[in-house]
């Protein structure tokens, strides 16, 4: 066996589920704050219905429904399998600057598990972020359901950190993409869930394959 | 300035002057004791004779320290759009609401009957102005009226996109994004609208508009009270109500003699005569967050489908792949 198996299906899904309905809900958020007719991108061939606040509504809570519930099932389904390499333990922060630096040369790369340190941490400031957004997101749903009027400084705190954690998500993705111009091998597995079997014992040789 | 509970109780009891006064502390839903208003437009007759209607003038006079106040060199274009909304120069204005004027009279011939319409924010029950503002910073609150913070408002002027009325208008120059507009081009001013006189309300005091009335053609009482009097001039006039059903409901009820849509299309023959194309209309406007109710539950119901999911794939232990 040349490739060793890195990411399940049901990991693939649910990332692609979360990974998707993230793209349309950055896309239709920012479409919920009033830029798209200001900065010209409704003249984009195919966009000129961007600036509409009802279609951009709709595909945002679209958009939450399956965010939140694969975020909900990614959640529950790692806790019931007890899988926690993901998850960030004491020393990652130091891990991941002696793995960022020896991206430069200065000093050895530590030697990863399955998810380096610097994965770990990432995943942690991903996932909170996303959290904050489902959580505020689901406030903000539900105010909108009829005439139930909560505390107006409480929402306008809610919409507040909705809007900012929404932009540092953005910016938390387009890393994220980038991010992937370094780790090239690993790129297929998330199609095929599969990666080199020799690739993971050089570059991951605490994450037992054999 | 903000109307908390102990205030509103206190400018309550302390109302007197008020034909309907609301008793109790408001709760934090639209109850039953929360302000409203009625516009009663067969007593409304536009203040004939008078060189402005009161309601109007009485509004310009007692907010006129709240209207915006533009520096010169802050009226810059909202790049890259070669435009700015500027009514600094245009404050007599007050054929139409605008930054300067937040309430304004329509008056239309309906056959032989002249109705004159005071026309301002209607305080939605539900209102997506608000409750879509993507800082927050336009408020529903739970006594009724709805306000701009004008303090933290960066003027998108979304607001006035989702409003069926497009009531709240757009002053450039003013309010935080100014901070950083020679920076960074974000925001395009503060948006202005009636405030139903919050300050004066926690006083105890009515709205100018309804203090200056000749012909007590408006009241402001408890929601209750309002619509039980809009109901029963209703039956006297044998006329049409308007407010109650729109856009999910308002804070503010007409009532007149003559059908709303007779009024709305009269409205609408006028607007084409005079070529004007932003007539506010007295039309049927749906609320453009309850359309969506549908999928604003599924999205708060989906935490349920992604643990059921979660659940069915762990217990019959199916899920592919190997341990970490």
């Amino acid at each position: 066996m040349t490739h060793v198996e890195r990411h399940p299906l049901v990991v693939r899904m649910s990332h692609w589920l979360i990974a998707l309905s993230g793209m349309l809900l950055l896309f239709s958020g920012f479409g919920q704050m009033p830029m798209y007719k200001r900065y010209n991108i409704v003249k984009i061939p195919g966009l000129a219905w961007s600036d509409n606040y009802e279609i951009t509504l709709w595909l945002h809570y679209a958009g939450a429904a399956v965010f939140t519930a694969a975020i909900v099932f990614h959640l529950m389904f790692h806790f019931r399998k007890k899988e926690f390499g993901i998850m960030p333990r004491k020393g990652d922060i130091g891990e991941s600057i002696q793995g960022i630096l020896a991206m430069f040369g200065l000093g050895d790369e530590p030697r990863h598990e399955k998810f380096q340190a610097k994965q770990r941490v990432i995943y942690a400031i991903f996932g909170s972020t996303a959290l904050i957004l489902v959580v505020t997101g689901m406030i903000k749903s539900y105010k909108n359901l009829g005439d139930i009027v909560l505390n107006p400084m409480f929402l306008q705190w809610v919409a507040f950190i909705h809007t900012l954690a929404g932009m540092f998500f953005m910016l938390l993705f387009v890393a994220h993409v980038a991010a992937l111009m370094l780790y090239r091998p690993l790129i297929p597995s998330m199609f095929t869930g599969k990666i080199d079997r020799q690739y993971a014992k050089e570059h991951h040789p605490e994450w037992h394959v054999d | 300035m903000n109307i908390s509970r102990r205030t509103f109780i206190a400018g309550s009891a302390a109302a007197g002057a008020l034909s309907i006064l609301p008793r109790g502390a408001a709760q934090a839903a639209i109850k039953g004791d929360s302000y409203a208003t009625l516009i009663d437009l067969h007593k409304c007759d536009g203040c004939v004779g008078k060189s402005e209607p009161l309601c109007v003038a009485s509004c310009r006079q007692g907010r006129k320290n709240d209207f915006p106040k533009p520096a010169k060199e802050q009226l810059k274009d909202y790049w890259p759009q070669k435009k700015h909304e500027d009514w600094s120069g245009k404050k007599h204005l007050t054929s139409r609401l605008t930054p300067y004027n937040w309430i304004f009279l329509q008056q239309v011939k309906v056959g032989e009957q002249t109705i004159s319409i005071p026309r301002r924010c209607m305080h939605c029950d539900n209102p997506p102005c608000a409750k879509l503002c993507p800082f927050g910073v336009k408020h529903k609150t739970p006594e009724g009226p709805v306000y701009i913070d004008h303090s933290l408002c960066f003027g998108g002027a979304k607001c006035r996109t989702v409003c069926p009325w497009s009531v709240p208008q757009r002053q450039a120059g003013v309010g935080i994004y100014t901070l950083w507009q020679k920076y960074l081009p974000v925001g395009g001013g503060v948006m202005y609208k009636c405030d139903l006189c919050r300050d004066r309300l926690s006083q105890g005091m009515s709205p100018h508009c309804i203090e200056s009335c000749p012909q007590k053609a408006m009241l402001i009482g408890q929601r209750d009270a309002i619509v039980a009097k809009a109901k029963e001039l209703r039956q006297l006039y044998n006329g049409d109500i308007y407010g109650m059903g729109e856009n999910g409901g308002t804070s503010t009820v007409y009532v007149s003699p003559v059908p709303f849509a007779e009024i709305d299309k009269a409205l609408e023959a006028q607007a084409q005569r005079r070529n004007t194309k932003n007539t506010m209309h007295l039309h049927h406007a749906d609320n453009m967050l309850e359309k969506q109710n549908t999928l604003a539950a599924l999205s708060l119901f989906s935490p349920a489908i992604g643990a059921v999911a979660a659940i069915a794939l762990t217990s019959k232990d199916s899920a592919k792949g190997g341990k970490e």
